[in-house]
C-alpha cells in the first residue's frame, strides 16, 4: 500500500501564504516516508494551483523521495503536446518521480471520449518516438490526413536519415514529443466519475482514481465495478494502481468522506477498503493541519499497515 | 545595466554528451552559481520536438530554478507565445511568480520553426497577430482582478487569473529578432524590446527605429525599454577568442542558425540552410563579439550608452565575466 497526501486549498486565504504550508508539508512527507504528494489543478479559489506541473517542478528540487503527481488535470486548459511535455519535464527534473491523473469528464463538462483520447495521446507520446495521432479532438501533427489510422500510428518504415535542421519548411508526417519521461512507464490515472470512463479505463489498463468528494461507499462500489470490468476484459490487477483519496481525522470522527478514530481504527478502515476495492494507493486529502499529524500517521499507521 | 545569463544545460551541445537528466541538473546548478556570482537574471529558451533534454517548457524549468535561488530574475528567452493559449500562459507565469516571490520576466517570441506550429495546430501565418493579442491578454490578466477580451483569435469573458501574480503587471518583453520592421512594430505598441544577437551598428539602427516609432505613437521615453542578447567570446588574444566563437558555431549555433529558417531577410523571407557566405549568416557570426576582457568591457559600455536596461550574455565564461567585467559596470 502506497500512501500520499493532497491538499484542500480553501483553507488558505491566499496563494502566497498557503503555498508555503503546502511546500512545508510536502518536505515533511518526503522525510517521513510518504510515497507521494498530489497537486490538483484548480482555478476557483485564491490559493488554487492552475499549473500543477510548475508547482511540482519546484517541489522536485526540494524533495528527494516522494512521487510528484499532477491530479485533476483538465483536457481543455492546455494543448495536448504541452501536457505530454510537462509530465516528461517533471519526470526528468525529479529523476522518475512524476505521474498524472486526469479529471473525470463530468467534472470538466466535456465528452468522456475527449478524456480517453487525451490519455491515448499522452501515453503514445511517452512510448513512441516519431508518431502521429488522428482523433476527434486531437490531431498531431495538424496536417495528419483524414485517412490516417485512428489514434496513434507510427511510420511503417524508417526512411533515409535527415536531421531536423535539414527539414526545411516542410513538416514531417510524424513527430516525436520530447523529452521522454525518465522512466518507461509513467503512472497515468483517470478519475472514474462516469460509467463510460470507468469501463474504458478498466478495459484499457488505465489506473482508476476516486477523489475525496465521492462518499466512501460509492467510491468502494465504483472501484469494485472497475475491477470486475477489468477482470472480464482480461486485464491483470498488476497493470494498474487503484488510487483512492480520503480525508483522515486522527482522533476525530468518521463520516461519508473521512476515515476517523484512533490510529488503530484508521488502520482497520484502510485495510477494509483495500479488501473491498483492491486499492494500492491511498491519498490523504488534508483539510487542515494538526501539529504532528503527518508524523503520527507515518509512525502509528503507515508502519503498522505495512507490518 | 543589468546582466542576465543562461546555461547550455538544456540546450545540449553536440560534442558534449552527458548523462540523462544531468543537463537539467546543470541548468539548476548553473543558475545558483550565476546568482552567487552577481548576475541579475537567468533564462531558458523554448523549442519543441527536438532531442531529449532540450527544454520545451521554460517556465516549468524556471520553477526548478526558483527552488534553489532567491534573488535572481527568472526569464524566458524566448517563450513561444503563439503556441499557448494566452490564459494558460498567464497561469503558468503567475504560478511561477508566486513561487519565486515576483521574480518572473517573460521574454516572448513568435517562433519560427514550421514543425512547431504544425505540432500545436497553430497556423504560422497567424503568429504575429496571436503574439500581439496574447501579450495584451497577459497584461490584462496580471493587472485586473477580472477581465474580458475580444480578439480575432482569443476571447475571454469575466476571467480571473488564479493565482494572482505578485507583479502587477508581470514583466513583459517582446523578443523581436533583428529586423527593423519588428522594432518599429514593438515601438508603436510600446512593448519592451529585447533584441537578438546583432552587431553593434545594426543594434544602434534598431534602437533608433524602435524609439522613433514609440515616440511617434505617443509613448514616453521611460516606457520604451530595450535589452539585448549578446554572445561574447573572451580570450587572452583575438585568435583565442575567435577559436571559442568557432567552437560555439560548430557545436551549437550552425545547426540552429542555418536550419529551421531562423535567418530572415528584410522582406520577411525565412532562409533555410543558406551558404555560409550569405550576408545574414556572416552578420550573425560577427554579432558574436570576440575580444579580450578590455575590448569586451568597451563593447558592452557602448550598449550601456544606448540605454540598454539589460544585456543577456549566454556565455559559459560566467566566472570570468563576473570577476573581470561586471565590476566595471557596478562602480
Amino acid at each position: 500500500m502506497r500512501l500520499g497526501i493532497s491538499w484542500d486549498t480553501d483553507r488558505f486565504g491566499d496563494a502566497t501564504s498557503g503555498w508555503k504550508e503546502i511546500v512545508s508539508e510536502a518536505e515533511q512527507a518526503d522525510k517521513l516516508g510518504f510515497h507521494s504528494v498530489w497537486i490538483s489543478e484548480g482555478r476557483e479559489r485564491a490559493a488554487d494551483i492552475s499549473a500543477p506541473s510548475v508547482f511540482l517542478s519546484y517541489l522536485a528540487r526540494l524533495t528527494n523521495n516522494v512521487q510528484l503527481r499532477i491530479t485533476g488535470r483538465r483536457v481543455t486548459h492546455a494543448l495536448p503536446a504541452h501536457i505530454a511535455e510537462e509530465v516528461a519535464v517533471l519526470d526528468t527534473f525529479s529523476r522518475g518521480r512524476a505521474g498524472i491523473a486526469f479529471a473525470g469528464a463530468s467534472a470538466q463538462g466535456v465528452p468522456s471520449a475527449h478524456v480517453h483520447e487525451m490519455i491515448d495521446f499522452v501515453t503514445a507520446a511517452f512510448a513512441s518516438d516519431e508518431f502521429r495521432f488522428r482523433g476527434d479532438h486531437i490531431r498531431f501533427p495538424a496536417h495528419t490526413p483524414d485517412d490516417a489510422p485512428p489514434g496513434a500510428s507510427v511510420p511503417e518504415s524508417e526512411g533515409p536519415y535527415l536531421a531536423q535542421w535539414d527539414w526545411g519548411p516542410e513538416t514531417p508526417d510524424f513527430l516525436a514529443i520530447t523529452p521522454k519521461p525518465y522512466l518507461p512507464h509513467t503512472p497515468v490515472a483517470v478519475e472514474i466519475d462516469d460509467d463510460d470512463t470507468l469501463s474504458w479505463a478498466a478495459q484499457h489498463g488505465i489506473s482508476p482514481m476516486i477523489g475525496a468528494d465521492v462518499p466512501t461507499d460509492e467510491a468502494a462500489d465504483r472501484l469494485a465495478r472497475y475491477r470486475k470490468t477489468a477482470d472480464a476484459a482480461g486485464r491483470a490487477r498488476r497493470e494498474v494502481e487503484a488510487v483512492l483519496e480520503r480525508r483522515i481525522a486522527l482522533d476525530g470522527d468518521s463520516d461519508a468522506h473521512t476515515l476517523g478514530g484512533s490510529p488503530r481504527d484508521i488502520l482497520n478502515a484502510i485495510r477494509d477498503l483495500r479488501g473491498r476495492t483492491g486499492i494500492s494507493h491511498l491519498v490523504w486529502r488534508r483539510g487542515g493541519a494538526v501539529p504532528m499529524d503527518l508524523y503520527r500517521f507515518a509512525s502509528e499507521i503507515e508502519m503498522l499497515l505495512q507490518a | 545595466m543589468e546582466f542576465w545569463t543562461t546555461s547550455i544545460g538544456i540546450a545540449k551541445m553536440r560534442p558534449i554528451p552527458n548523462a540523462l537528466g544531468d543537463g537539467y541538473d546543470k541548468f539548476v546548478n548553473d543558475a545558483a552559481e550565476a546568482e552567487a556570482l552577481g548576475f541579475d537574471g537567468y533564462g531558458s529558451g523554448e523549442h519543441h520536438f527536438m532531442y531529449d533534454e532540450f527544454m520545451p517548457l521554460p517556465l516549468q524549468a524556471m520553477a526548478a530554478v526558483a527552488a534553489k535561488t532567491s534573488k535572481i530574475r527568472l526569464s524566458t528567452n524566448a517563450m513561444l507565445l503563439p503556441l499557448y493559449d494566452p490564459l494558460e500562459a498567464a497561469e503558468i507565469a503567475s504560478t511561477l511568480d508566486v513561487l519565486s516571490n515576483g521574480r518572473v520576466s517573460l521574454g516572448l517570441g513568435m517562433g519560427y520553426r514550421p514543425y512547431e506550429f504544425d505540432g500545436f495546430g497553430t497556423k504560422k501565418t497567424t503568429r504575429g497577430a496571436r503574439l500581439r493579442e496574447s501579450m495584451e491578454v497577459l497584461r490584462l490578466a496580471t493587472t485586473q482582478d477580472s477581465f474580458s477580451y475580444q480578439g480575432k483569435y482569443y476571447q475571454y469573458e469575466n476571467e480571473s487569473l488564479r493565482p494572482r501574480s505578485i507583479q502587477r503587471p508581470i514583466d513583459l518583453w517582446f523578443c523581436g529578432g533583428t529586423s527593423l520592421q519588428g522594432a518599429r512594430r514593438a515601438g508603436a505598441a510600446g512593448l519592451g524590446y529585447w533584441l537578438a544577437n546583432s552587431p553593434f551598428d545594426h543594434t544602434e539602427n534598431i534602437v533608433k527605429e524602435y524609439r522613433k516609432a514609440g515616440e511617434e505613437a505617443g509613448f514616453a521615453a521611460s516606457d520604451l525599454r530595450i535589452a539585448s542578447f549578446k554572445d561574447v567570446c573572451i580570450g587572452n588574444t583575438m585568435a583565442e577568442a575567435q577559436g571559442l566563437r568557432q567552437m560555439l558555431m560548430d557545436s551549437f549555433y550552425d545547426e540552429h542558425i542555418l536550419g529551421y529558417g531562423y535567418l530572415v531577410d528584410e522582406d520577411g523571407k525565412n532562409l533555410y540552410n543558406p551558404a555560409k557566405d550569405h550576408p545574414l549568416y556572416q552578420r550573425f557570426v560577427s554579432s558574436l563579439y570576440c575580444g579580450t576582457v578590455e575590448m569586451v568591457i568597451e563593447e558592452l559600455k557602448r550598449y550601456e550608452a544606448l540605454g540598454m536596461e539589460m544585456i543577456f550574455l549566454p556565455s559559459q565564461q560566467r566566472e570570468l565575466i563576473a570577476q573581470e567585467i561586471l565590476p566595471e559596470f557596478r562602480k
